[in-house]
């Protein structure tokens, strides 16, 4: 990827005399075999520690998987059982008629890319407001934003709703967007990251005439992509996962998303877990699928070399 | 506070003059400006509300009747109100370090080229993306006080009075904080791992050369330069700490007893589950008094050690 | 240029989500009010999953074709939150069901429900069962369709084993005997006597009940005996304890469905359920109901349930509408409707306990019945605008002396201090 920044580290001579070679290079150049050897035990190590983590990490999606292959009265026994004694399949199949999943997969995807798509990019808007420019009233302002983190929802949610009530704005997904995607959360986040970025950065680029925007665009976001990337894989999860905003927010059947879909097989008295472990199941790939193409970012590194922090 | 004393100091512009920072100020408006509007007028507005209306009585169907500290007082002498804020500042004092150790630790660990480190960080995410209900029945079962797996363990060990875990007052709150821990631990790493590739690499080599150890390196670069993600980190988990609910309500609900009761349980009880929204407000406007000031504190702190 | 196409693609699929998300690609499309008829709103929680408000409702609108009802439909878990948000916004839904009495109290004491004297005069006071817990200073703001109460539900097979017939007439100390024989461990695998659910109800309300006790009253002597009872079985090992039920969420059809517990105290919703679960091959317990056990041996049965009821919403937009609805869904209509998927209705006389019995799969012996005729039904809890601080109360204090936190002394007085510092006041 070209981008304005590796354009400036090429370009400007204070910041580096000549493009720095990767650290790989580096790295082969030197005094190669003691190096290696440690490098390869070291790595021996880590994939030990790693595996343990693993498996202690998994133990209850194990379960949870283990589970949406049950009957539901099979789920919740004493003592616990790990591996089903009949494997329930039709759990999967089932699914789809039991509840219209798939639309309420659907309704779920479209809630949470419009709301991450708005929040990364109002998010990473403001966060540049906060950090990279001076003006008066900017701390008051973003110690307010952190303030409102500080409230718990469930203070001002009959507020919030008498609101978007009388904006005519309940039982839509407007409603859900709108709360969600000027989240504090995210202009923090990045507001944080962009204070790692040396200011020298965007000065170079002033020299070149670069407006603002232009330095946001062009310069910052490239930068940023390891926290854009997880802003947005965090965004993504919390509003997949979310459950009391669209509860209270969507009432027609057709608007739910998949978490208040998995909620309807609670009863009044009882709860058919089978159902409810197969459909967290099946709500996890997506999930999964995000995180597998984000987290290529977060190895990227960030085109700082040459850099004297 | 004035301004001036949190205000950083990120480069100056130019020389500052008044023209200039009228500029400023607009211009660091209209990168505020998509995101505030949104913000003012669905979240800032609301709490707001709320919090005025923690001087009123209001069972959001008639008008609300101005008490003035009537609902304080009332706060103060309850005596489920101090238990749920002991036991919510328990939580936060296991939650947030351990929290933070971990998620930084398997930051650093996971911050490397290797074969398959996609797989790993993925999974150390998973618990954050489990069902709950999956996580509590199966924690839950760890912790079983008779044969559960931990307790066997501590046996083996020679503890022979092992805890009761999440059927004892005295252990319950201890088995959350773990099974908390464990939980969020990926979420944070997430962060943590972003912060650790803004460190830029020469700093590393500067410090390598100079014949820094690698603990001397972790402590001289990596933790300075991580003050902004720190900063962010401590002041989330202090503030989701503080607001600790869904996992508390499927995992022990608040119980034995009180002895897991928080906050934002008793805010959810007395304000939709009675319709007490007065009550309730009072006691969020605490709840965020607290929070916010610890923040702050924090946000001073950092800004000096900027300087 | 490979950031312009991403932003693009990012762009075209939210564009494309856009539309499908709009045009409501999900579950049934919203039911349009269809010319010429009144379109009445009705608030249920889980209407897949509760088949009661599919029948009445189709019964309803095939009596009276110039109606069409649609369901409001809301999770079990978290009904009454939704409900009072709604309501806080003006919510103009026509008819509210009340899930239970302490949301009735709440609502009614607000001023939000319409008071439906005359709905309750034509259905008849004297066959409603549970009538008397919606009456706040004469005024009645709900009128109750279904009306649950427990019995003892028992496994035949495993009694017949330990060569006890039936479980009548019993004592609690008969029972907890019965309990213990009928406890047995082969090849690991404990076989219960007896499973006590976690619900404070299946003391507290018992005791209440049996007791004359009234559980907003502040003073709990009455519940000791019944503590005795429910923690002498579990030392015993006659029933799962308390923590283990309570913290791996054990669910009681569970361990009635696959044998593990001979007998159960449980509420008559479980008819249906345990139907259902028999009819799709899911359990194959041959199943009796039987009488609650008693305090004393005089024959006499008593019991407590819970009432459900249909009430409407002060901003209604069809408020006679509702009130008809009502009045039909409460009178021997729509108890026929119901019974016919084995809810018990309200409305008690003897043709509709006849429709009762006419179910597939019920037990039909003698004290089956006799299960189905207690001779008193208390409240499992009192209507006031106090009842949901206590409950909570109780709920705590519960915990710890099931736990064995607590001397059932110690609790006992601990409730009646918070609940009177807490709650009655001053």
């Amino acid at each position: 990827m070209t981008n304005m920044a590796e354009d400036l580290k090429a370009e400007a001579p204070f910041l580096s005399g000549a493009p720095a070679p990767a650290p790989e290079d580096r790295r082969r150049t030197q005094r190669e075999s003691p190096r290696e050897r440690k490098k390869r035990t070291t790595d021996v190590v880590i994939y030990g520690v790693l595996a343990v983590l693993v498996v202690a990490l998994m133990v209850p999606f194990f379960w949870m998987l283990s589970s949406s292959l049950k009957e539901n009265n099979q789920v919740l026994t004493v003592p616990i059982q790990w591996i089903p004694s009949d494997f329930v399949w039709s759990n999967y199949t089932d699914i789809w008629t039991r509840i219209p999943m798939l639309g309420y997969l659907q309704n779920s995807l479209y809630l949470a890319v419009i709301i991450t798509c708005l929040q990364v990019l109002t998010g990473s808007l403001a966060a540049y407001g906060f950090s990279k420019v001076r003006f008066p009233g900017r701390d008051v302002l973003f110690l307010a934003y952190i303030g409102t983190i500080a409230v718990p929802w469930q203070a001002y949610m009959v507020p919030q709703y008498i609101m978007m009530q009388n904006l005519g704005l309940t039982n839509s997904f407007n409603a859900l967007i709108l709360l969600q995607a000027f989240g504090a959360f995210g202009v923090f986040l990045m507001r944080q990251y962009y204070m790692t970025i040396p200011d020298e950065l965007c000065e170079a680029a002033r020299i070149d005439g670069l407006s603002e925007y232009g330095i946001w665009a062009r310069v910052i976001l490239p930068l940023s992509k390891p926290a854009l990337a997880s802003l947005a894989l965090l965004t993504f999860v919390n509003t997949w996962n979310d459950y009391m905003g669209p509860f209270i927010y969507l009432t027609s059947n057709r608007l739910w998303t998949v978490q208040l879909g998995l909620r309807s097989f609670v009863g009044q008295f009882d709860a058919e877990y089978a159902m409810i472990m197969t459909g967290s199941v099946i709500s996890v790939i997506p999930i999964l699928v995000i995180f597998l193409i984000g987290q290529r970012y977060f190895i990227q590194g960030i085109a700082t070399s040459g850099m004297k922090g | 506070m004035t301004t001036e004393t949190l205000t950083p100091a990120p480069v100056p512009v130019s020389r500052g003059n008044r023209k200039q920072a009228r500029r400023n100020t607009l211009i660091g408006w209209t990168f505020i400006l998509p995101n505030f509007l949104g913000f003012l007028a669905f979240t800032l507005i609301p709490v707001i509300a709320a919090f005025a209306l923690s001087f009123m009585e209001w069972t959001s169907f008639t008008a609300p009747r101005w008490v003035g500290l009537e609902n304080f007082q009332r706060m103060l002498q309850s005596d489920t109100f101090w238990v749920a804020l002991r036991n919510t500042v328990v939580y936060a004092l296991g939650h947030v370090p351990l929290t933070m150790a971990l998620a930084l630790g398997l930051a650093m660990l996971l911050n490397r080229k290797l074969k398959g480190i996609g797989f790993f960080r993925v999974a150390i995410f998973f618990p954050y993306i489990t069902s709950l209900v999956a996580v509590a029945v199966v924690w839950n079962m760890l912790f079983s006080p008779d044969n559960g797996p931990i307790n066997q363990f501590l046996n083996a060990i020679g503890i022979a009075e092992a805890p009761g875990w999440t059927s004892s007052s005295d252990w319950a709150m201890p088995a959350v904080i773990i099974t908390s821990v464990w939980r969020d631990m990926g979420y944070y790493m997430i962060l943590y791992l972003a912060g650790l590739q803004a460190i830029p690499t020469e700093l590393y080599e500067a410090a390598e050369v100079d014949g820094a150890s690698g603990w001397q390196r972790f402590w001289n670069v990596t933790i300075p330069s991580l003050r902004p993600t720190t900063f962010f980190v401590v002041v989330m988990l202090t503030v989701s700490s503080f607001k600790v609910f869904d996992l508390i309500v499927v995992m022990t609900n608040g119980g034995p007893g009180r002895a897991t009761t928080v906050l934002s349980q008793l805010i959810y009880q007395e304000g939709i589950g009675e319709g007490k929204f007065g009550y309730s407000s009072a006691i969020s406007l605490v709840l965020f008094l607290i929070v916010l000031s610890i923040t702050v504190l924090q946000f001073k702190l950092q800004q000096r050690r900027e300087r | 240029m490979k950031r312009t196409t991403l932003a693009a693609l990012a762009l075209a699929v939210t564009a494309g989500l856009g539309l499908t998300g709009c045009a409501g690609a999900a579950g049934p499309a919203e039911e349009q009010g269809q010319e010429g008829k009144t379109r009445l709103t009705v608030s249920v929680w889980n209407y897949e999953g509760t088949p009661e408000f599919k029948a009445l409702f189709d019964s309803y609108e095939a009596a009276n074709p110039a109606i069409d009802i649609e369901p409001v439909d809301i999770l079990a878990d978290d009904y009454p939150q939704k409900v009072t948000t709604m309501l806080a916004g003006g919510d103009t839904t026509d008819v509210l069901t009340m899930k239970n009495v302490i949301d009735y109290a709440r609502y009614a004491n607000n001023g939000q429900l319409q008071e439906i004297n005359g709905v309750v005069d034509t259905v008849g006071k004297d066959s409603l069962a549970g009538l008397d817990a919606f009456n706040i200073d004469g005024k009645y703001f709900a009128a109750p369709y279904r009306q649950d109460f427990w019995l003892l539900y028992y496994n035949k097979e495993l009694l017949k084993a330990a060569g006890v017939d039936n479980p009548a007439n019993l004592t609690w100390d008969e029972y907890s005997a019965l309990a213990k024989k009928l406890t047995t461990n082969a090849d690991g695998k404990t076989t219960y006597g007896t499973y006590h659910h976690i619900w404070r109800s299946v003391v507290q309300a018992i005791a209440a009940a049996q007791n004359d006790g009234d559980q907003n009253g502040g003073d709990y002597g009455f519940f000791e005996d019944q503590y005795n009872t429910a923690l002498d079985l579990q030392k015993s090992g006659a029933t799962l304890d308390f923590g283990t039920a309570k913290s791996q969420k054990t669910s009681y059809r569970t361990m009635f469905e696959t044998g593990q517990a001979a007998m159960m105290p449980m509420g008559t919703w479980y008819i249906a359920g345990f139907l259902q679960a028999k009819k799709d091959g899911k359990t194959n317990v041959d199943w009796g109901l039987a009488p609650l056990p008693q305090k004393s041996d005089d024959g006499k049965v008593t019991t407590f349930g819970s009432p459900t009821a249909f009430a409407v919403n002060k901003n209604a937009q069809h408020s006679d509408e509702a009130k008809k609805f009502i009045e039909w869904a409460a009178g021997e209509e729509g108890a026929k409707v119901i019974s016919k998927i084995g809810v018990v209705p309200a409305l008690q006389n003897d043709a509709v306990t006849d429709a009762y019995f006419q179910l597939e799969g019920l037990p039909s012996d003698e004290l089956s019945k006799k299960a189905f005729t207690p001779d008193k039904t208390a409240l499992e809890m009192p209507v006031s605008d106090k009842s949901g601080a206590v409950d909570k109360i109780l709920n705590q204090e519960h915990d710890l002396i099931m736990v064995g936190e607590r001397p059932v002394a110690d609790g006992i007085a601990e409730m009646g201090k918070r609940v009177t510092g807490e709650v009655l006041g001053k």
